[in-house]
């Protein structure tokens, strides 16, 4: 099979494809440096979530002084970072009517699409395009993964509120207003996935580790199903061709990823032959992942956390969601009490219940603070992996127990190659949780032809 | 029918003081002494009656608070909803207004009300809303093989271990999740497809001699892919392998194929031998691309047809028949023979359905029905309570369910497996006896073991395997009051009365309960240690003092109650973790009074024709892997006035399922 076939192919589809054709890294941002002048890294994007809500007093910030000589205990652990991070109250999110019964359904599945599910599909998956997947059309072109999308727990949380789909539940990036897109939750998966093999540093035993990389016999192979599917997809009724584009798609990027890899094996080899100059001699070598034996929640999203920043610094992708924790169904026997999460941020003022919430706020904002620390640790050009990263860690209502959404809360690390102004508290930015994945999204590069969900505009208080 | 609704008045008045409420079965109580408009029984009627009653009744009592505007009443707008009363976005929004009304909650006080035969009338619309919609099977886009079908089409084609497929995400039912397949999992399924054909490699060979199924050797080519193998003609071992790729496309795309895909296939085979594979593995190649290709991974039919206008001359003309049946055809035979056996059996259709599909007689009823009776008798239809029964039992997460080892050290894994065990040998048995729903909820026997008896407290059988044991105590027996589903509705370290009830109400009697208001906590895990002083029931009764709570409560709370005799791993007390005796008796909101879960047990089974619609309902929806809406619920109604003939009979319900219009035909979306 011709390669050039298989562009034409893959252009069809997604009218992208000219780009694969070219060896990747020099289509954008690194490549650069050929020239003799500084190289530019490219922005990386990534989401991390939490459910429930926060203990207010325990996370917002007095004002805009205090944040920085005396941050909120929730935010403790980001304090070596917090000057390369940004707090803003005023982000409402998506009023929830006609779904008022389903605070829970709509916290994830909202968060980054900033759109009510469509009620008269509720029974379906009927949402918008996130954000994530968003930024992934756009930049996933210059990646082996246009996307990556974690998951500490599986995403089968089966409860129906409102008649809402279940998969709203656990779901908050949308490939199409029509598909979720399910995150991996096997950290050796997502290993195999990003290289192909049980990666660096790993010492377990291949026994279950996952798929034998790829042959040129099966990518041709593939090629070959591929017409035949596109031969079907001709006979089928319209609503038949969505589902099976779905297909389509996915062969196209499992093309994609093989492509990109023996890409980057080439230009490995040529490193070692020497037939080439290291022109990132600047930059920290790759991080070494070690997936923990253990069953303990921090471990394991910390190795969520490396895997990501792994990922961003071999720019393997640049677009990244972590589902940290889904809605209901999450306890921390770790943090030495067994309540699950949800009960108790249904506190009403108790006490020991808030102290228990505002633990498992702390607990998840400091694997979050693993991940930006370390990412601050890397070097990369001029400054740091961080400099060149948008993070924006966030829950989808702000008091659990009332369920409100007036102030979300969201903390935004990395300066977004030099986009964003942090180190700063905003006291009353006036926006919604639209506005603030518009703005990000912005940030990153990525040019927007419409604002995302309820978003009116662009909160210009966060650039720099 | 057999089966007149009995007793059912005390559950019927309770109904409006759930205020949001499934009210078609009621209203007609409410309604029965004077019926002053009539009822509609035609799409054209009920669209009359609606412009000329109901419109009218919304506009003077409702519209004012509930339109257009923002911040909407309550979340309530009927200004899109008296366009569009059919649509299925407005179904639950009619259910609620038609429950608020009866119960006198709406208007409010100090609005102008309606008299009470305006009430009455707008109550009783509402269980005529379903004549709104057109004659409609659904949608029935292609779909992709869940992970278990999936997992079980690869062990019945090939012999495999179904745990091949672990390393696929689990997934949640619905139609639109089931649908969505992204590049992860295309890798999984490479992945899997290659790991398949390395464990099978030594029996996907051709032999020199072929040989037929008597004489294999080791019994390996009793599957389907194996035996196209072993039986391949050794004369044909040179030439591009048409006859094979035809054969075995038939079976891994559960249908003919086409004969471009036999060209595709062959092309596969043409591209192993150009890299020098040999002939076994250039079939093997042509069996892997067939693996991962979109047609063995959705059910696709046969020959994509498109739509055909007016394909189908109707014979039922009473009931919101479109004039145009635009897009609706019946299934193609093969799809139907998928359809029926991922329904069933959760995997591919086996040879008989194929030559059935094949000669073009399954679309027949008669055979439908045969079909149905052979596939349930099948060890295969275990499948149905993996996927249908233990969800609606609430069993489907059993394996993660957490259990306080300290307090319950027997929940092992031995346990667990049996209480799960015996809730599908009930089920089974049911099925396989076809026998009556009811049997469901009371029965005089049960399936026990060694491990099982200890929960009971009897001197049962020895041993692992369970086994049928006549039951003494008529308050075990049914569902109800079986351990799994006792535990399923417990907390990890005790029991909780409310979960009990809102089981019993939405899993068999098909209320629908809604959820506590968002702001109110679960008063259960609240409490949980900071009230050990009070009993369950004195805990559970703080409900009733807030009148927001009490409304719902004064309803679950006693049937909940009704069960206190059975802790949270279902074994029988007298005494409660506190040491006070239990109480289960219970009143209703009506004054009917219970003694215990055997009196329990005998109110449910009064309101059969409930149990039996709801269970029906949901079997449909399974089978239909959507939820049920607008025609369906005619489809529904038909469905049990035909099985309430058949005295509810479990086999005859699933024929009546698998025959009815949603099932065997699919609306298409044209081009616009």
């Amino acid at each position: 099979m011709h390669r050039t076939k298989l562009i034409d192919r893959r252009t069809c589809l997604r009218g992208v494809g000219a780009a694969l054709a070219l060896p990747l890294l020099d289509v954008m941002g690194w490549q650069e440096a050929k020239a003799n002048h500084a190289y530019k890294p490219p922005v990386r994007i990534g989401f991390m979530y939490m459910p429930h809500g926060v203990i207010m007093d325990d996370f917002w910030p007095k004002d805009s002084e205090a944040f920085l000589s005396s941050p909120p205990a929730a935010v403790e652990s980001l304090k070596p970072v917090l000057k390369e991070c940004l707090m803003m109250k005023g982000i409402s999110g998506v009023p929830t009517a006609p779904f008022n019964g389903a605070p829970h359904a709509l916290e994830l599945s909202t968060w980054l699409t900033a759109t009510l599910p469509d009620p008269a599909k509720r029974s379906e998956i009927n949402i918008a395009i996130s954000a994530d997947q968003i930024a992934a059309n756009y930049v996933g072109a210059f990646t082996p993964l246009p996307s990556l999308e974690l998951a500490t727990m599986p995403q089968n949380w089966k409860e129906n509120q409102a008649g809402l789909n279940e998969g709203y539940y656990s779901h908050c990036s949308y490939r199409s207003p029509t598909q979720v897109v399910p995150a991996e939750t096997n950290p050796r998966n997502v290993l195999s996935r990003l290289f192909g093999q049980t990666g660096s540093g790993s010492e377990s035993s291949d026994r279950d580790a996952a798929p034998t990389p790829i042959s040129p016999l099966d990518r041709d192979m593939l090629d070959l199903v591929l017409g035949g599917a596109r031969e079907l997809r001709q006979k089928l009724p319209v609503s038949d061709k969505r589902k099976l584009d779905e297909y389509l798609d996915s062969v196209r990027s499992v093309e994609r990823r093989i492509a990109a890899i023996e890409q980057r094996q080439k230009e490995a080899a040529m490193e070692k032959a020497g037939l080439r100059s290291d022109q990132r001699g600047a930059d920290s070598p790759p991080i070494e992942i070690k997936i923990p034996d253990g069953d303990k929640r921090s471990e394991y999203m910390q190795v969520m956390c490396d895997l990501n920043v792994l990922a961003f610094q071999t720019d393997m992708t640049r677009v990244s969601t972590y589902i940290g924790s889904r809605p209901n169904g999450a306890s921390y026997p770790e943090l030495g009490f067994s309540d699950k999460h949800h009960s108790q941020t249904h506190h009403r003022g108790d006490k020991s219940k808030m102290e228990k919430v505002a633990k498992i706020v702390q607990f998840n904002i400091e694997q979050f603070a693993h991940m930006v620390k370390k990412m601050h640790s890397l070097r990369e050009a001029d400054g740091t992996l961080l400099d060149n990263c948008i993070m924006m860690w966030g829950s989808g209502l702000e008091d659990g127990d009332k369920h409100t959404r007036e102030n979300l809360p969201f903390v935004v690390a990395g300066r977004g190659g030099g986009t964003l102004n942090t180190g700063r508290f905003l006291t009353d930015v006036q926006g919604n949780q639209g506005d603030l994945l518009t703005t990000l999204l912005t940030c990153a590069g990525i040019p927007l032809d419409r604002p995302i969900g309820i978003a009116t505009k662009q909160i210009e208080a966060l650039k720099a | 029918m057999r089966f007149p609704p009995s007793t059912p008045a005390i559950f019927l008045k309770i109904a409006a003081a759930l205020a949001i409420h499934w009210l078609a079965s009621n209203v007609s109580l409410l309604a029965q002494d004077a019926r002053l408009v009539q009822t509609p029984q035609t799409q054209e009627d009920a669209k009359r009656h609606f412009r000329k009653h109901v419109v009218p009744f919304i506009q003077a009592y409702c519209i004012d608070c509930h339109q257009n505007s923002r911040p909407t009443e309550a979340g309530v707008n009927f200004s899109p909803a008296i366009h569009t009363p059919e649509h299925a976005a407005f179904t639950d929004q009619w259910k609620r207004a038609a429950a608020r009304v009866a119960a006198h909650d709406m208007p409010p006080e100090g609005l102008e009300q309606p008299s009470d035969e305006e009430r009455q009338m707008f109550v009783e619309w509402q269980k005529n809303i379903k004549y709104l919609s057109s004659k409609d099977p659904g949608p029935f886009v292609i779909r992709r093989l869940t992970k278990s079908e999936y997992a079980n089409t690869l062990a019945d084609l090939f012999g495999v271990d179904p745990e091949i497929a672990g390393s696929l995400p689990d997934e949640v039912s619905g139609a639109g999740y089931l649908n969505s397949i992204s590049p992860l999992q295309l890798e999984s399924y490479l992945a899997i497809a290659e790991k398949v054909l390395q464990q099978c490699a030594p029996v996907l060979q051709t032999r020199e001699q072929s040989l037929t199924p008597e004489t294999s050797e080791d019994g390996s080519a009793d599957f389907p892919v194996t035996r196209l193998f072993s039986e391949f003609p050794a004369e044909q071992r040179s030439g591009p392998p048409r006859e094979f790729a035809q054969k075995l496309l038939r079976l891994m795309f559960r249908r003919p194929a086409s004969e471009q895909e036999i060209n595709v296939s062959l092309d596969v085979f043409a591209l192993a031998q150009k890299q020098d594979l040999s002939y076994d593995e250039s079939l093997r190649l042509m069996v892997k691309a067939a693996l991962v290709s979109p047609q063995f991974l959705f059910i696709t039919p046969v020959e994509p047809q498109a739509a055909e206008k007016g394909a189908e001359k109707g014979a039922e003309t009473e009931v919101g028949q479109k004039s145009e049946l635009e897009g609706i055809v019946p299934l193609d035979n093969h799809q139907l023979a998928s359809r029926l056996s991922y329904f069933l059996w959760a995997s591919m259709p086996d040879e008989h359905l194929m030559r059935l599909a094949d000669e073009g007689r399954l679309q027949q009823t008669d055979v439908l029905a045969t079909q149905v009776e052979r596939m349930l008798l099948s060890p295969k239809s275990r499948a149905l309570f993996d996927g249908f029964g233990a969800q609606w039992l609430g069993l489907d997460d059993w394996q993660e369910r957490t259990f306080d080892r300290s307090l319950f050290p027997q929940m092992n894994t031995e346990m667990r497996q049996a209480m799960y065990d015996e809730a599908r040998l009930l089920f089974e048995c049911v099925v396989r006896e076809n026998k009556s729903v009811g049997a469901l909820i009371d029965s005089d026997f049960t399936y026990l073991n060694g491990t099982l008896a200890e929960i009971y407290g009897v001197a049962g059988p020895l041993g692992d395997s369970l086994q049928k044991v006549k039951l003494e105590n008529s308050n075990r027996g049914g569902v109800l009051t079986m351990p799994a589903v006792l535990a399923a509705t417990s907390f990890p370290n005790r029991t909780s009365p409310v979960n009990r009830g809102v089981w019993v109400l939405e899993q068999i009697l098909g209320e629908n309960v809604p959820a506590a208001p968002p702001d109110v906590p679960p008063l259960e895990a609240e409490t949980q240690d900071a009230s050990q002083e009070l009993t369950m029931r004195e805990l559970t009764e703080l409900h009733r003092k807030d009148p927001v709570c009490a409304n719902c409560h004064k309803l679950l709370d006693p049937i909940g109650f009704g069960l206190e005799n059975f802790d949270a791993i279902g074994r029988w007390r007298e005494f409660d973790a506190t040491n006070t005796p239990i109480n289960a008796s219970g009143t209703l909101p009506d004054g009917t009074s219970f003694s215990g879960p055997a009196e329990l047990k005998a109110m449910v089974l009064g309101r059969k024709n409930d149990f039996a619609r709801n269970f029906t309902g949901k079997l449909l929806a399974y089978a239909l892997c959507r939820s049920l809406e607008g025609y369906d619920v005619i489809v529904l109604d038909r469905i049990m006035e035909h099985v309430a003939e058949k005295e509810y009979r479990l086999q005859e319900v699933v024929k009546a399922v698998v025959s009815s219009y949603p099932f065997t035909h699919r609306r298409i979306d044209t081009e616009n």
